[in-house]
């Protein structure tokens, strides 16, 4: 029994070689071309496009950086950009101090089971409609909507609620609440229950395991918690539109008004960057600080 | 050398980036044996399996099966059966549909399929649990039907890595009985991946000792247990006392070893094959092996013809048998099996000056002592 | 009891923060469909009898219907091909070992923190240069971007319950890559699978901005909405609104149902 002389497995293994690297080809490729193409290249041109001059109305490709001076220089951006990121944080904190309890309450109080019912329940509203939802919450505060009728009922003035921050926090609450629930509990639920049980072993008093023990275990989580209630307020638009009216003069206003009412793309993409910036910049500092080693 | 091999491997060799899996495997395989391939972990025994399978590519090398290239061949077409350590059931499926998989990749008739699966489910006595879903076996249930699943397909080799692993001991040495018999009664050639020196010397006709992704020794159990070729397989197999040296002065046809710890002499043919002592030459380096139940132990000196004085550094029991690690002057550590009542004569305590000694015909000089220096990475239990 | 038991405050203080947040998660959605069948145009606590004749506007509205039309073609070629992306990008993650594996995984996992206004703007960009704005088949390509994330993410998550070794296993006893994909690693992910239908379905029906952005003339149900907040009080949106609660709350929790018993109970997932 001889075997084949040497060169006659060169083609062989090249050909098994070709068909494995087409079957593997076949399954990784399809996503990454298809983000490539409809989310890398878009934002590519985004970027392109704050570099280009607007003629008589008219988008026109360029190498100018007047859309960048000229939105820097605004005084009025600025105000808008820490007035959106002020207001975005301040949700973000205020969300994830309302879930805790919440969170909580689904990682040691609820019985494995019901964890995943409330979770499920928990995360359900953040896939149906949010634009109806926030219609809703119009009803409830608007002049003689549901609760200035509970407040006249007990001899409250009863005046709107719209236009107000607390308005604009519910609208964030309603956006960001279901993503926070779950990482949370998530985080809660995966602190180790052995290093519960040593460190009461030793004697640490509930409140002590709480902030010694349960909240640096699950750091990373409840910073992602927060970290993605950020982003969503800070994207928001509908309710700082409809439900903090003029009031809240956001980034994402903004944007919006600027392409819509004036055909200002350059600006428009300065303000988006502007934006892409700000939202990486916190991304990665939240992302350093949840795993940051101690010590 | 064999004339006509069955399974032949070929210079064989894997290599990840800058790190050799395997180097340069050469072995040729009789119908109908069962080979052992054994080594500590990282040794790349598994990647040489995984490179028969096809389930890695060999960088270099050739496979050939019953006179057939299958190195170029891909995983689906070898036809070359894997016994899985973590036995890879699939686990949506019943016994029966497990064992009728292979069958039914290969476009075997459902009738014939069910009545071949049936055969084996029948021979491997787990026939009542034929449409009772995998996870719900036993370990030793489990373990029947990943060889059923593989057998049924009548393949030329089955390959077994590490199959016992997941067993607890006592089932394992059961199921080892039983492969040792269904191999006889099916006479189909077994390569078998072990890191256990009882499963590789009892199952295997002949053993392959594999260390940093060489070869070190292929031979049966016997000739591996008693002539290990280089000081890794001596200390891997254990039991074996090493002594270091110089070869000194031929008088009246009896060689010597200059050692730290005094001059010993070397038996006739030193242990080595006829004609090989021929190649020894005065003041070249190396190791003398003495198998520990040749070393007798003794309080007081002139008992034997080789003897070193030793401290009795611990005891260690065994059974009916129990090891004497003893320490030389020069630090070197010596082994001495004793039976248990020989042990009750020797008068001495831990701390206590001994003396060891043996036949010199009882010691062999290992033949690559020059080549071989590492020591085993782990040793296996 | 176990020290995780005990707690720093009373049970009941968690139960409590755990009311609230239901309550604020839920009470728009339990108004939408109360005031949805109330007989009043102006929606408040007196409600002066039930009627269903906001259905019957809703219902007999052809740029409602259209609209429906619209975001029932969009949310369902939207499911399929992101799906179908999303279970690739899995397999090829957990299957595969290829240069650039991690810029893969990040790029996917990017667009769902890119805000939808600054998509929506690139995307309205781009598709104006290709000439394909303000079709449909904008909004299906835009909104396979945001959803096929979720739907890798829930494959991946299944896949990692099944062991690498059993579709090689397959492919040993002689079965062909796409016969092992199909017999060993596609009954596994089923489950998984029709979560991601469901679930970028859902995704895809309830979004508006990109819609809006790049729909142009053909609205979607949530663009609908969109423009008609922008109006005045109109009792048709808690009737669009309670359609679609009831439809994305049971496409989401049949998916959630799937994912979670398949997942045994066990706490390794991350929807978002």
């Amino acid at each position: 029994m001889t075997s084949p002389a040497l060169p006659a497995r060169a083609p062989a293994r090249r050909f098994q070689n070709l068909y494995l690297r087409t079957w593997q080809a076949l399954w990784v490729l399809p996503l990454p071309a298809w983000l490539l193409f409809f989310f890398a290249v878009p934002l590519g041109l985004l970027v392109a496009i704050s570099f280009w001059s607007v003629v008589n109305y008219r988008l026109t490709p360029d190498a100018t950086l007047s859309a960048w001076r000229y939105v820097l220089g605004l005084d009025f951006l600025w105000a808008s950009f820490w007035r959106s990121y002020g207001l975005s944080l301040a949700s973000a904190v205020a969300i994830s101090l309302l879930a805790f309890p919440a969170s909580y309450a689904m990682a040691f109080v609820a019985a494995p089971r019901q964890r995943l019912v409330l979770l499920g329940l928990a995360i359900a509203p953040f896939f149906t409609s949010y634009l109806v939802r926030i219609y809703s919450w119009q009803v409830f505060l608007a002049e003689g909507g549901v609760i200035s009728s509970i407040i006249q009922a007990f001899g409250g003035k009863g005046e709107s609620l719209l236009n107000t921050y607390f308005a604009l926090f519910l609208g964030h609450a309603t956006l960001a609440l279901p993503v926070v629930l779950i990482l949370q509990t998530i985080a809660l639920a995966n602190v180790d229950r052995t290093g519960i049980s040593a460190a009461a072993n030793l004697g640490a008093r509930p409140g002590a395991i709480l902030f010694r023990v349960i909240l640096p275990a699950a750091r990373p989580g409840l910073a992602l918690g927060l970290l993605f209630a950020f982003l969503l307020s800070y994207a928001e638009f509908v309710s700082a539109a409809y439900l903090g009216g003029g009031a809240f003069q956001t980034l994402p206003i903004l944007v919006t008004d600027l392409v819509r009412a004036g055909q200002q793309w350059p600006r428009a993409a300065v303000v988006s960057l502007l934006m892409i910036a700000s939202l990486l910049a916190t991304a990665l500092a939240t992302v350093l600080w949840a795993y940051r080693e101690k010590g | 050398m064999m004339t006509n091999p069955h399974l032949k491997m070929q210079g064989l060799a894997k290599s990840y980036g800058t790190f050799v899996a395997v180097e340069d495997f050469s072995l040729d395989i009789a119908e109908g044996e069962f080979i052992a391939i054994m080594g500590p972990s990282g040794c790349g025994k598994t990647t040489t399996l995984r490179m028969l399978a096809g389930l890695e590519t060999a960088n270099r090398g050739e496979i050939t099966l019953a006179g057939t290239r299958i190195d170029q061949l891909p995983v689906w077409e070898r036809k070359t059966p894997l016994v899985w350590q973590s036995l890879a059931l699939f686990p949506f499926m019943t016994v029966r549909e497990n064992v009728e998989f292979g069958l039914k990749m290969h476009g075997v008739s459902r009738a014939e399929r069910r009545r071949r699966a049936d055969d084996w489910l029948e021979r491997l006595g787990i026939s009542d649990y034929a449409d009772r879903n995998v996870a719900r076996l036993s370990g030793g249930q489990r373990q029947r039907v990943a060889l059923a699943r593989s057998l049924v397909l009548e393949p030329k080799v089955l390959l077994l890595d590490e199959p016992l692993s997941a067993l607890d001991a006592h089932m394992a040495i059961k199921m080892q009985g039983e492969l040792k018999k269904l191999q006889r009664e099916l006479g189909i050639t077994f390569v078998y991946v072990t890191h256990s020196h009882s499963e590789a010397f009892s199952l295997a006709d002949r053993v392959v000792i594999m260390n940093a992704g060489r070869v070190e020794q292929i031979g049966s159990p016997q000739d591996i247990f008693l002539r290990p070729r280089s000081k890794f397989v001596a200390q891997f197999v254990g039991g074996i006392s090493l002594l270091e040296g110089k070869i000194s002065g031929k008088k009246d046809d009896e060689w010597f070893l200059e050692t730290r710890d005094g001059k010993v002499r070397l038996g006739h043919g030193c242990g080595l094959a006829e004609g090989e002592t021929a190649d020894l030459a005065e003041g070249e380096t190396a190791d003398l092996a003495v198998r520990a139940d040749r070393i007798s132990v003794t309080v007081g000196s002139g008992w034997g013809e080789n003897e070193i004085a030793c401290t009795l550094v611990s005891e260690e029991f065994a059974g009916a048998v129990v090891n004497l690690h003893l320490e030389t002057a020069s630090g070197r550590s010596l082994v001495a099996q004793l039976q248990q009542r020989d042990l009750e004569q020797l008068d001495a305590s831990i701390g206590a000056r001994v003396y060891a000694s043996w036949h010199p015909d009882d010691g062999f000089l290992l033949e690559s002592a020059r080549t071989s220096g590492s020591e085993p990475r782990e040793r296996a239990a | 009891m176990p020290p995780h038991q005990k707690h720093s405050l009373p049970k009941a203080f968690w139960i409590a923060g755990l009311a609230v947040v239901f309550l604020l998660l839920y009470a728009p959605i339990v108004s939408a469909v109360l005031f949805s069948f109330s007989a009043d145009r102006f929606p408040s606590l007196e409600i002066s009898g039930f009627s269903t004749q906001w259905y019957a506007q809703v219902l007999t509205d052809r740029a409602i219907l259209e609209a429906l039309w619209n975001s029932l073609t969009v949310a369902g070629l939207t499911a399929l091909i992101a799906s179908a992306l999303g279970f690739a990008a899995a397999y090829a993650d957990y299957r595969f070992r290829f240069f650039g594996q991690k810029a893969v995984l990040a790029l996917a996992l990017l667009p769902p923190t890119v805000p939808l206004v600054i998509l929506g703007l690139a995307m309205l960009a781009f598709f104006s240069r290709i000439g394909i704005a303000g079709t449909l088949m904008a909004v299906v390509a835009a909104h396979v971007v945001i959803a096929a994330p979720f739907a890798m993410a829930v494959c991946r998550l299944r896949l990692a319950q099944l062991d690498t070794e059993l579709e090689i296993a397959a492919q040993n006893l002689g079965a062909e890559p796409h016969s092992a994909l199909i017999r060993i690693v596609l009954p596994h992910t089923l489950p998984a699978i029709l979560a991601a239908v469901l679930i970028t379905f859902a995704v895809s029906f309830d979004e508006y901005v990109i819609a809006w952005f790049t729909g142009g003339l053909n609205q979607t149900i949530p663009v609908a909405v969109l423009t008609t907040l922008q109006g005045q009080v109109d009792p048709t949106i808690h009737v669009i609104g309670t359609l679609s609660f009831s439809m994305t709350l049971t496409l989401v929790l049949i998916a959630l149902a799937v994912v979670l018993n398949q997942s045994g109970g066990r706490m390794s997932k991350e929807e978002t």
